[in-house]
């Protein structure tokens, strides 16, 4: 019964799959509007490999936003937002989506955590959200990228080309911008994710897009609207995040070929 | 930076305008948010106006305090320095209270709580006191802030080497020993957030030690020197695209579905800024070498105003530094509340006609032979002009 129905989850997949690669290149309006090119994603062999299956494991590492981020709670949160609209588009495929990070962590830090738990979780696809700790507290952007380059190659060496790595730059936000060196650190994480095989997924670029087209402006958002507001941005960023991921999938089963 | 108490005939004026130039940039760079940044050295080389700025304060040092050494002594020379330090600290930390000053304005302007949990990891939001007394101890260096820590303490590297410049093999050698050791024990100035310096004094001396020799030596031998060769300039001009290609490539290759090799990447993941990497070094060199030749001495575009105002602000260092890193605040601020082409015009034409009236009023208030002290407070020299 269960080989059934395994067998037929499968041949949804497949059937979901060959519709993926039906699909043009990018469906119809971007998530939220956000700029078409930063959803652009490079081949995800893992993620590929994984829809084909029966679940999607996705391994969430991140600072602050992963745990709140002024939102009106965990559910509301993009890792978990992603998980929903993750697992609608790519339904039957169950997504498993496990997340470990705490406000105040560093890249050093999750590099810890990625040891101890990718063996655990097995994940198709590691989303580490980094750089604003290090950013705000102006620490070495050099150790950030060795943290980075050690991990994923660390994860390599156990998974091959079975786990996707996506890095995440920090939020756009003028108080930070205008406090801290950010281009800096975004340009280390660039050559972080490139010199690794992984590859970069620009909150950044994307809010500072939201901000100047008054799509989402957390910063001038009044104080009354602001949990409403954190909740729409966190659920835009799942969205654009979930074409990210599939455009990457897409691109892995040509890449496959 | 230190400019020579009165412009001799001999001054290289080329020398002013990259410096007036560098000055410009860094104003850009410190500005978060100008467009105007994506135009700077930065986004095509390894090396930024930080590099040239460094190299050719040692240019200027080399000559002013050179002169002193051979005129009064070590002593009076070492004690000049000393004072150009003590000059350099209390400009620094007033750009320091300056800079509080603008980052509790932002955090109140704008909800920065609700958007970044992690910035209460600010440091001067946390233990403002603390904060207050690590500045002063040079071992907390916000963003934007850390040029002038470096500037110090190579000061008082050079303030205790000043007799070797007359022996510039010596004077060499033992900054390239010093470049080598440092970056080989990664021994550097220690930092109250974590990490070291952003710029480590130890290995950086040695740019501005190449500055000092360069600004000593006989610009006729130096030619001799380092001459003109079609092939080799062929050449440097070839490392020097083939870095700002493969640094773009890496950079915003994907946004155009382009992917640099693992490998390429991993390299320019070696290149540190910090410890001044030789890669940095050779590009703010080779670009040295290339712009010597390329730009006459003599260069008559050189006296046009567009350029002229760069020489005077190149002249006039370290106010026209100092009153840059102030107006980048106010810079910041401006592009915080308002981020559309007029704001960036205004931002931009503001801050560059706001360098050269200060430039202006300093080379006219200090430039009576007579070394004057010069404005340490930018604001308060442009509020003298009338």
């Amino acid at each position: 019964m269960s080989v059934m129905r395994a067998f037929a989850k499968r041949t949804l997949a497949g059937l979901l799959l060959s519709s993926l690669w039906a699909m043009p290149a990018r469906a119809a309006e971007p998530a939220c509007d956000a700029p078409a090119e930063a959803l652009e994603a490079a081949p995800m062999a893992g993620v590929f490999a994984a829809l084909a299956h029966t679940d999607l494991r996705i391994l969430v590492v991140g600072s602050a936003s992963t745990q709140g981020g002024g939102t009106s709670g965990p559910a509301a949160t993009w890792p978990l937002r992603l998980q929903a609209v993750l697992a609608e588009k790519v339904r039957p495929v169950a997504v498993q989506l496990e997340v470990f990070g705490a406000r105040g962590t560093t890249a050093a830090d999750h590099a810890r955590i990625l040891a101890e738990q990718g063996p655990r979780v097995r994940p198709h696809l590691i989303i580490w959200q980094l750089g604003t700790v290090e950013a705000a507290r102006g620490l070495p952007v050099e150790e950030m990228a060795e943290a980075v380059q050690g991990a994923v190659e660390r994860l390599r060496a156990i998974r091959g080309e079975r786990t996707d790595v996506v890095l995440m730059d920090p939020q756009f936000s003028r108080f930070l911008r205008g406090n801290a060196d950010v281009e800096s650190y975004r340009d280390w994480l660039r050559v972080a994710a490139a010199a690794s095989g992984a590859q970069l997924f620009s909150r950044w670029a994307i809010m500072r897009h939201w901000v100047e087209t008054d799509r989402i402006d957390l910063e001038r958002a009044p104080r009354a609207r602001r949990v409403a507001v954190a909740d729409e941005l966190h659920d835009c960023l799942a969205h654009a995040l979930a074409e990210f991921i599939l455009d990457g999938a897409q691109r892995g089963r040509r890449h496959r070929r | 930076m230190t400019s020579p108490p009165s412009v001799s005939p001999g001054r290289d004026i080329r020398v002013d305008f990259l410096r007036g130039l560098a000055l410009w940039f860094i104003f850009i760079t410190h500005t978060p948010g100008n467009l105007l940044a994506h135009a700077t050295l930065r986004n095509v080389a390894f090396c930024d106006a930080t590099e040239v700025f460094v190299l050719l304060a040692g240019y200027a040092a080399g000559i002013a305090y050179g002169r002193m050494l051979e005129r009064d002594g070590w002593l009076t020379a070492g004690a000049r320095i000393a004072g150009r330090m003590g000059t350099l600290y209390v400009a620094h930390i007033f750009l320091f209270v300056v800079f509080a000053a603008q980052v509790g304005f932002s955090a109140a302007a704008l909800n920065q709580a609700a958007y970044l949990d992690e910035l209460h990891l600010d440091p001067f939001g946390n233990e403002p006191y603390r904060a207050l007394l690590e500045a002063l101890l040079l071992r907390y260096q916000p963003h934007f802030l850390d040029i002038l820590p470096l500037y110090i303490v190579v000061m008082g590297l050079f303030a205790l080497a000043l007799p070797l410049i007359r022996r510039p093999g010596w004077l060499l050698g033992l900054s390239i020993a010093m470049y080598a050791a440092t970056r080989l024990s990664g021994f550097t100035l220690p930092s109250w957030t974590g990490g070291g310096w952003f710029f480590n004094p130890f290995a950086w001396q040695l740019l501005f030690a190449i500055g000092v020799v360069l600004g000593r030596a006989d610009p006729v031998a130096l030619a001799r020197r380092f001459p003109w060769h079609r092939g080799l300039a062929v050449a440097a001009f070839l490392v020097l695209l083939a870095s700002a290609l493969a640094l773009n490539l890496v950079w915003h290759g994907p946004g155009f579905g382009l992917y640099a090799p693992e490998r390429l990447a991993a390299g320019l993941a070696t290149v540190d800024k910090a410890g001044l990497h030789p890669a940095r070094l050779a590009s703010v060199l080779l670009l040295g070498w290339l712009v010597a030749h390329l730009i006459p001495r003599q260069a008559g575009w050189l006296r046009h105003p567009v350029p002229a105002a760069f020489v005077l602000m190149g002249q006039q260092g370290l106010p026209v530094f100092c009153s840059g890193i102030f107006l980048s605040f106010l810079g910041r601020l401006a592009l915080d509340q308002q981020s559309g082409a007029l704001a960036q015009v205004a931002v931009n034409l503001v801050g560059l006609a706001a360098l050269y009236l200060v430039g202006l009023v300093s080379a006219w208030y200090g430039g009576e032979g007579k070394r004057k002290a010069k404005p340490v407070l930018p604001v308060a020299a442009e509020a003298a002009r009338p």
